[in-house]
């Protein structure tokens, strides 16, 4: 039995007298410190100054706010090491539904009412677990992945990893994805699946084919599990990245339409959701999603620079440049100061898209560093709009056809060719995609058909 | 939504708060007066099981009952049997022993199974002499759990089922595995010479 009192424990919960039992409970196990915290930012707010060392938080948490959706956003924020205790409290059954389908799951759930024996039978186990993984999650943290899987490898086959094989595999497919090494997690997950069909395994192997741009396939993966695991929403999410990938914005926007309402304090499906829209061309979807994220989301240093390029993008789609320039002008200096090239770029191009007296300079002063860079689609995007307006041939047919040649290509065509049209330049378009699809096929005939690059 | 099953969806929600409220406190009065209320309890997480299994039996028979498989370690489970059951059983004279032969994960929906476990633990304690053994192995790649007690067995079979034992049935076999499907075995074969609840899952 592991020495509780000295742990510090953290109690959340909006309801006072469950609070109340939850620290009666925590103290028979031993604990001595309790803190509590009584809402979602209270509780971030505490565990961001002051780490505890087991955290106990009840699944409901008022004002539409799950104890699911407070994990999530601590680990986004890595708030949470792995060497703290996250152990999700509920009355509903409905939980272990959940647990059984995400990706992303506590420490252990309990449900009530539950003794304090049970409790600390839980938390022994907790704790037993985490010493055997302690070394990997060092080397996980210092993002040490050989060395992290050399240790998963030797837990797998030893005889003290027996009770843990399937966090063994699950680990080492996580670290696969976290590494980059997107064919190794696809095998990985696939291995999982043999075992038994978890929908979090299935989407871990949608989520590799997408990474390998093998749309196609990725997107039947997801489907089966979005149409078994409706609840499952991140399960929607990834469908949405992959539709929209694919090209298919409105089916896109639908599923998250349909989930952001079910979930209207996401703010990271919020972003996603603005995403689609403004890819479908419904520009008033996407200026109230990201109006509600910029409001709304408050997390210190959750909302970053492309969320405010992405406001002003969408008040551009919807005609009214001077509000796009309110916003782009209203980003402070230090900010600006702090941005990346990449964001750099963006506000410049979409600054000179809002007012080309304003934007020009700043757009010619980066052209020789957007000419040779490489970006995401959606900063090239925003360039070849910018160089569209500008008259500059050279700069947007240049982004074009990186675009098109790019994993992006189904995804940004419509928009591209929209903006090209707009400025009677259809032909032209026409052209580089002639171009793109030559050096294609020039590409797949020097290399061998193995190698050659999916075409999905 | 279906109106009917948010309804008592959330009426058991809150009993099961408020019945966490209760046992916290009877747990707090155990240590701060050195009396043991372990009874008054298991009482209470009795009720709060017969809650819970009054609403899956509900969703079995709306068919929208589904398994939530997570790996789960088999001796953990039935370290949470005998910590529920074991004192209980110890006050009418009873012991309950176990022996678990399984040590690898299994996909298994842990909080039915814990369920079933401890009402079938508790029905043979009703008919049990002196012993109710919970034993757990695998075979041919089937997870075996069963319970065994010295009682005068099941007097007809299949015995006449309650609640409990419909409710345990269909929910072995909502566990499915490569298109194998759990089931549940009722018999008199236990070694003990009494009845048998043997759970097979694939």
């Amino acid at each position: 039995m592991a020495d509780y009192s000295k742990k510090r424990f953290l109690v959340i919960d909006d309801q006072a007298q469950a609070r109340d039992a939850l620290r009666t409970v925590a103290q028979q196990v031993g604990a001595f410190a309790v803190e509590f915290a009584s809402n979602y930012q209270d509780a971030i707010f505490r565990i961001r100054n002051n780490l505890p060392d087991i955290i106990l938080c009840d699944y409901m948490l008022g004002e539409g706010r799950s104890g699911q959706q407070l994990l999530e956003e601590l680990r986004r924020f890595n708030l949470l090491p792995d060497e703290t205790i996250f152990m999700m409290v509920t009355g509903e059954q409905s939980y272990e539904q959940v647990v059984s389908a995400v990706e992303l799951i506590p420490d252990d759930y309990i449900i009530k009412p539950f003794s304090p024996d049970r409790l600390l039978l839980r938390l022994d186990r907790i704790v037993a677990k985490k010493l055997f993984f302690a070394g990997y999650y060092k080397e996980k943290r210092q993002q040490e992945y050989a060395k992290a899987l050399a240790i998963l490898e030797a837990a797998r086959d030893s005889e003290a990893g027996r009770p843990y094989r399937f966090e063994i595999l699950r680990q080492r497919a996580e670290v696969f994805l976290a590494s980059g090494d997107v064919k190794s997690a696809e095998t990985a997950y696939r291995n999982i699946l043999e075992n038994y069909e978890f929908p979090w395994a299935r989407a871990g192997v949608a989520r590799s084919l997408h990474k390998q741009n093998r749309l196609q396939e990725a997107r039947e993966e997801i489907d089966r599990v979005v149409a078994n695991t409706p609840h499952f929403f991140d399960a929607g999410d990834l469908k949405a990245s992959i539709c929209m990938a694919q090209g298919e914005h409105a089916e896109a926007q639908q599923i998250l339409d349909e989930m952001t309402k079910k979930t209207p304090r996401n703010y990271l499906r919020k972003r996603l959701l603005a995403e689609a829209a403004t890819l479908n061309g419904d520009t008033a979807t996407a200026l109230a999603a990201m109006a509600d994220v910029i409001a709304n989301d408050t997390m210190p240093g959750a909302i970053s620079a492309e969320d405010r390029l992405a406001t002003a993008r969408s008040h551009i789609n919807a005609g009214d440049k001077i509000t796009a320039e309110k916003v782009l002008i209203g980003i402070r200096d230090s900010e600006l100061q702090k941005m990346g090239l990449m964001e750099q770029a963006g506000f410049a191009a979409l600054l000179a898209i809002s007012s080309v007296e304003k934007g020009k300079i700043r757009f010619a002063g980066l052209r020789p560093a957007m000419l040779v860079t490489e970006f995401n689609s959606t900063t090239r995007l925003d360039i070849m709009r910018a160089a569209l307006s500008l008259g500059d041939h050279e700069m947007a047919d240049r982004q074009s056809g990186q675009l098109m040649a790019g994993p992006d290509a189904k995804k940004v065509f419509g928009v591209a060719r929209t903006q090209y049209a707009l400025h009677g330049r259809e032909k032209d378009f026409r052209e580089i995609q002639r171009q793109v699809a030559l050096q294609r096929i020039k590409h797949e005939e020097d290399v061998p058909p193995a190698e050659a690059a999916d075409p999905a | 939504m279906h109106k009917l099953l948010d309804i008592l969806a959330s009426g058991v929600h809150d009993a099961k708060n408020q019945l966490f409220i209760a046992e916290s406190m009877i747990a707090a009065a155990e240590a701060a007066h050195g009396i043991a209320l372990g009874e008054a309890r298991y009482a209470i997480e009795s009720a709060a099981n017969r809650l819970s299994r009054t609403l899956t039996a509900y969703h079995l028979m709306r068919h929208d009952a589904a398994a939530a498989v997570t790996p789960t370690i088999v001796g953990d489970v039935y370290d949470e049997v005998m910590l529920a059951q074991q004192k209980h059983l110890a006050e009418r004279g009873i012991v309950l022993s176990i022996d678990c032969q399984v040590f690898d994960e299994w996909p298994l929906d842990r909080d039915l199974v814990t369920d079933m476990l401890n009402n079938a633990v508790q029905n043979a304690g009703r008919f049990a002499g002196q012993v109710v053994h919970l034993s757990a192995t695998t075979d041919d790649d089937w997870l075996c759990l069963r319970v065994d007690d010295d009682g005068p067995g099941f007097a007809t079979l299949p015995p006449a089922t309650g609640t409990g034992l419909m409710v345990a049935e269909r929910l072995a076999q909502l566990h499915h595995r490569h298109q194998r499907q759990g089931s549940l075995r009722l018999s008199n074969d236990s070694p003990l010479g009494g009845a048998r609840f043997e759970l097979r899952l694939p």
